[in-house]
């Protein structure tokens, strides 16, 4: 997924990383060497591009690390330069309010992104945000890329789903979004048709015995 | 109310919403419901680009499911898309003619009892970030003085999204769009909740986000995400409207 990043935004490296504000960041994958070592930076001073957008409305960027070098990450700057980053671009990757982490990408030179590297970036951490629910899930591998493609965007059935279940199983939206996602795989059923139908109150989840009922015993 | 007086006070009423930290999705509904008011249709919505170039929705005159189907439709096909494709207008498009140019969407609309679609680009310096869209239950058509003033809010809108922002480059122009299309979705997130904890519908749940969110001087997107964060409990929001001290 890193590579396909990288490739696409036509960058050096790509890192994707899973955490949110005030928590452990983990490295879920990178496209190179590079990229795994800007990762491990980050995460070993806790400062840098990434960890500024787990917790950020939008996009942080800096165009050319040498010219900023005592005003932004402290710690994180002369690293990433030895690592062998210049530019670096960081998108965060969230479902509403539900933070999963962050896209970062790098270049070995600097300058900013032109327009369509800039939105293929914003359009990769959206598709990266339901790849990541898939996969906390438990997709099966190598299912992953017909999965996405089948379901290119989550309508907002999906969304009002995940607060209802978040409610019925005191549990958070996040955790809800992954409940849904992984028994929507166990029945063989679209993400959207079991939304719908736990939108209607034909299904629901039921804390007690921790599993999906049907809500109206003529349907069941 | 006449007509020219209703627009002073819409006008009036969005100028005084577009100050500092403004709730873009609360802007863009009471903008959706004004139109409804001062143009003759029955239900308006509005549509925005994702960075990947697909529409979405964001906000509407009405939360009913049967309203949000429509627009939820139009990720794949219907007015908006062809009208953000094209980046033109399309006016009294009679829905009843629609089949083969919108072969999902126009027999639900038409199901939803509507007559005619409307759908007007919102572009900003040459570029379209989306389209407003108008339904009308009634037969006749809409005049070119209807079309202007709905083309107006349809500016307004656009203006709301990118939140007076001099510069328009790719970073600013799509963090602008992902803040709107994610403020969206936090209230969708959270209208479940509130729907599943006080056993209401959807409709009713935006209503109380909102009611809460006006009582307190809060904006909608904060009070959703307070709700998420369960910062706040979904039974404690506002059930009626309070007086405001201030």
């Amino acid at each position: 997924m890193c590579s396909v990043a990288a490739e696409i935004t036509e960058l050096s490296g790509a890192g994707i990383v899973l955490g949110s504000a005030g928590r452990a960041m983990t490295t879920f994958c990178t496209s190179n060497d590079t990229a795994r070592s800007l990762m491990d930076i980050e995460t070993m001073v806790g400062e840098g591009p990434t960890v500024d957008a787990c917790a950020s409305e939008g996009a942080v960027d800096e165009v050319n690390l040498a010219r900023t070098h005592s005003a932004r990450w402290l710690a994180y700057t002369p690293l990433a330069i030895s690592a062998g980053a210049v530019a670096v671009f960081s998108f965060p990757v969230r479902i509403g309010a539900v933070r999963l982490g962050a896209l970062s990408l790098f270049r070995s030179e600097p300058g900013t992104l032109s327009d369509t590297q800039f939105s293929d970036a914003y359009l990769m951490s959206s598709v990266i945000g339901r790849a990541i629910l898939s996969f906390q899930a438990g997709a099966a591998p190598g299912t992953l890329t017909a999965e996405l493609e089948r379901e290119a965007t989550f309508d907002f059935s999906v969304h009002q789903a995940a607060g209802m279940v978040a409610v019925q199983g005191s549990m958070s939206v996040g955790d809800a979004l992954v409940a849904l996602r992984s028994h929507a795989f166990a029945i063989g059923s679209s993400l959207s048709a079991l939304a719908i139908a736990v939108v209607v109150r034909d299904v629901h989840f039921d804390p007690v015995s921790a599993t999906w009922r049907a809500t109206r015993p003529s349907e069941s | 109310m006449a007509r020219e007086s209703l627009l002073i006070a819409t006008i009036v009423e969005l100028a005084d919403n577009l100050v500092d930290d403004f709730d873009v999705i609360d802007v863009l509904t009471v903008l959706s419901h004004r139109c409804v008011d001062a143009i003759d249709v029955d239900a308006v919505g509005i549509m925005l680009a994702s960075p990947g170039g697909e529409l979405q929705f964001i906000a509407s005159s009405s939360d009913s499911m049967r309203v949000l189907e429509l627009f939820q439709i139009q990720v794949d096909e219907g007015p908006c898309v062809d009208c953000f494709r094209d980046g033109k207008a399309i006016v009294n498009y009679d829905l009843a003619d629609s089949y083969d140019r919108w072969p999902v969407f126009g027999p639900r609309a038409v199901a939803h009892g509507f007559h005619s679609v409307h759908s007007l680009p919102m572009r900003l310096r040459g570029r379209t970030i989306g389209a407003l869209n108008l339904f009308r239950a009634k037969l006749g058509l809409l005049d070119a003085e209807d079309v202007a003033l709905a083309q107006g809010l349809a500016d307004v809108a656009t203006i709301a999204i990118l939140q007076h922002r001099t510069s328009l480059d790719a970073k600013t122009l799509n963090d602008q769009l992902s803040y709107a299309l994610n403020s969206r979705i936090i209230i969708e997130q959270a209208k479940g909740m509130v729907s599943q904890a006080t056993n209401t519908d959807m409709d009713h749940a935006f209503g109380r986000l909102r009611l809460h969110a006006r009582n307190h001087n809060l904006g909608l997107t904060e009070v959703a995400n307070m709700v998420v964060s369960h910062a706040l409990v979904a039974t404690d929001l506002d059930a009626s409207p309070t007086p405001r001290t201030k």
